[in-house]
């Protein structure tokens, strides 16, 4: 489904302060699988995941969904892409603040003109199936570390799309909560979804819901 | 040299877009030797990001190139004036050698742009920078038209001399010379008229045709091309003679005037853009093949064409108007 042939990532390139992030990296990624990307800070893994959901452009390489190159693509067709093929979950959750749970949801789905009312309905599923039913009307800045990323978690599934991507989903949860979110990558697995996972957890890579574990080290396949 | 805003203007707009469209275009012949899509090299991921730059670039250029034109034509009318002899832009373009020959080539390049933006607005519809190569190509051959579009604009602008006595429209567009302006102005007024009634009308035939024919399109193209030179002949021939009502007064340039209501502008401002859109939709069914365009073509291509139908629709009923509206009686005439 998702195919990366020798892609390299540089950032400030030419310039004193030149890093290689990623460092021709070939894998395939297969569909409806949960694949994490492990490696230690620094070894390429969210460089890796903003290239495959592509948030960013490799230096040099491609990147291929379903056969297609994404990586050379004009960012119209890109951004077309990005809205209806990936959901993301960042680290931070990066949850607007100021807006309530229902409208944070809300948010990926304006750009698509989905009437409001058909809108509101799919998110008050989403949140009743996350356990937010109660907190669509809260803050984000009101919610719990579990309750922001199942927000987060509802934003990215807004727009159903085929592939969710999870930068260090359980970086700031406890075992409990890290627990309930591999729950929701079993269910999210049910549904057909491809989950893509950045962690260095072994709560997470060790996770029986995980089917592969792609190694990295120092923007290389380890 | 005459120094006003619109000279200082069109010189500053011409030297700009000379020195964008250089650096365009070497970038071009670049792209041109190394466009490889199937190559994840840096070279390629690179030549990709730099289209969006300087496509953006060149899109300005091409674009200021159109308005230039419609600037350089009213400055020469502002400005005729000032020289002894000179009743409107002809005698302001005859004040030396360089007027006409920039002229001429100001509206090869603004056909040339205007395909180019085309084909620019089709490629940015194709996901995989289907025309990308093309239009660098394409870029490459009107560089040197741009470059020597400035070269003799700035020569004319320079040569501009108000102690030169020039000729004003009645001895160029005067029917007892041996000039194509005379030529024309010497044409039958029965056979221009069936020349652009009959050109007009299997143009616009063509056109509808083309909505359930996709060869007629090309047909199409051609004849918007054939159309204006037709068009600019029957000006020339009768149309302006009905406007002046006045039979042997047949400039194109004085048509521009307010005193004749700025007709000029009704008639050239859709005859340039019906056959600009006309030729960009026939360029536009060259590329119906490439898969990624397959489902853009046919929609652009009938809209370029339906905008560029109407717009000749509007010229034949105009003209249509004037030459029923004016106190000249021209034809049965002609023996007179």
């Amino acid at each position: 489904m998702i195919e990366l042939a020798d892609v390299r990532k540089a950032f400030n390139q030419g310039q004193h302060n030149e890093l290689w992030a990623v460092r021709g990296v070939t894998v395939h990624l297969e569909a409806n699988r949960t694949t994490v990307l492990r490696g230690p800070s620094g070894s390429g893994k969210t460089t890796l995941m903003t290239l495959i959901g592509c948030l960013a452009r490799p230096t040099s390489g491609r990147v291929r969904l379903h056969g297609r190159d994404v990586s050379g693509m004009t960012e119209r067709f890109l951004t077309e892409l990005r809205r209806q093929t990936f959901g993301f979950v960042f680290q931070q959750f990066n949850l607007v603040r100021g807006l309530t749970v229902e409208e944070n949801v809300m948010l990926p789905a304006y750009p698509l003109g989905v009437p409001r009312r058909d809108l509101l309905r799919r998110v008050h599923a989403l949140l009743d199936t996350l356990d937010l039913g109660a907190h669509a009307q809260a803050k984000a800045e009101w919610l719990s570390g579990g309750q922001a990323q199942r927000a987060a978690i509802a934003r990215a599934l807004v727009n159903d799309p085929e592939v969710i991507l999870a930068d260090e989903p359980t970086a700031n949860l406890d075992t409990e909560l890290s627990q309930r979110f591999l729950d929701i990558v079993a269910d999210l697995k049910r549904q057909g979804k491809t989950l893509i996972i950045t962690s260095h957890d072994p709560l997470v890579y060790e996770s029986p819901q995980v089917d592969r574990v792609v190694s990295l080290r120092d923007g290389h396949l380890a | 040299m005459v120094v006003n805003p619109a000279i200082v203007a069109l010189v500053i707009a011409a030297l700009v877009s000379s020195l964008l469209l250089l650096y365009s275009a070497g970038f071009g012949w670049h792209l041109v030797r190394h466009w490889d899509l199937s190559s994840g090299s840096e070279l390629q991921i690179n030549l990709e990001r730099h289209t969006y730059l300087i496509s953006t670039l060149v899109a300005l250029v091409l674009a200021t190139e159109a308005v230039s034109l419609l600037l350089f034509v009213y400055n020469a009318d502002r400005i005729a004036p000032l020289f002894v002899g000179a009743m409107c832009a002809v005698g302001t373009l005859n004040t030396s050698a360089f007027g006409f020959p920039a002229l001429l080539v100001k509206i090869l390049v603004f056909f040339a742009a205007s395909t180019w933006l085309i084909l620019h607005h089709l490629d940015t519809r194709g996901y995989d920078y289907p025309l990308t190569r093309v239009k660098y190509g394409l870029l490459l051959a009107i560089a040197p038209l741009l470059l020597i579009e400035s070269y003799l604009q700035i020569r004319f602008f320079l040569a501009l001399d108000t102690d030169v006595i020039t000729s004003c429209c009645g001895s160029l567009f005067g029917t007892n010379r041996q000039a194509l302006g005379s030529e024309l102005a010497a044409l039958p007024p029965m056979l221009a008229m069936s020349l652009f009634y009959g050109t007009l009308t299997l143009t616009l035939a063509a056109g509808l045709a083309a909505r359930r024919w996709p060869w007629a399109g090309y047909a199409y193209a051609l004849l918007s091309a054939l159309a204006f030179v037709v068009t600019l002949a029957a000006v020339v021939s009768f149309v302006s003679l009905y406007v002046y009502e006045h039979p042997h007064h047949h400039c194109p340039f004085c048509l521009l005037k307010a005193e004749y209501g700025y007709q000029g502008y009704l008639i050239y401002g859709p005859l340039f853009l019906a056959t600009a859109l006309g030729l960009g939709s026939g360029a536009v069914r060259l590329f119906s093949g490439v898969p990624s365009l397959r489902t853009v073509v046919p929609s652009l291509a009938s809209r370029l064409t339906d905008v560029s139908l109407g717009l000749f629709f509007f010229l034949l009923i105009w003209v249509g108007i004037l030459t029923a509206h004016s106190a000249l009686v021209l034809l049965g005439n002609e023996g007179i």
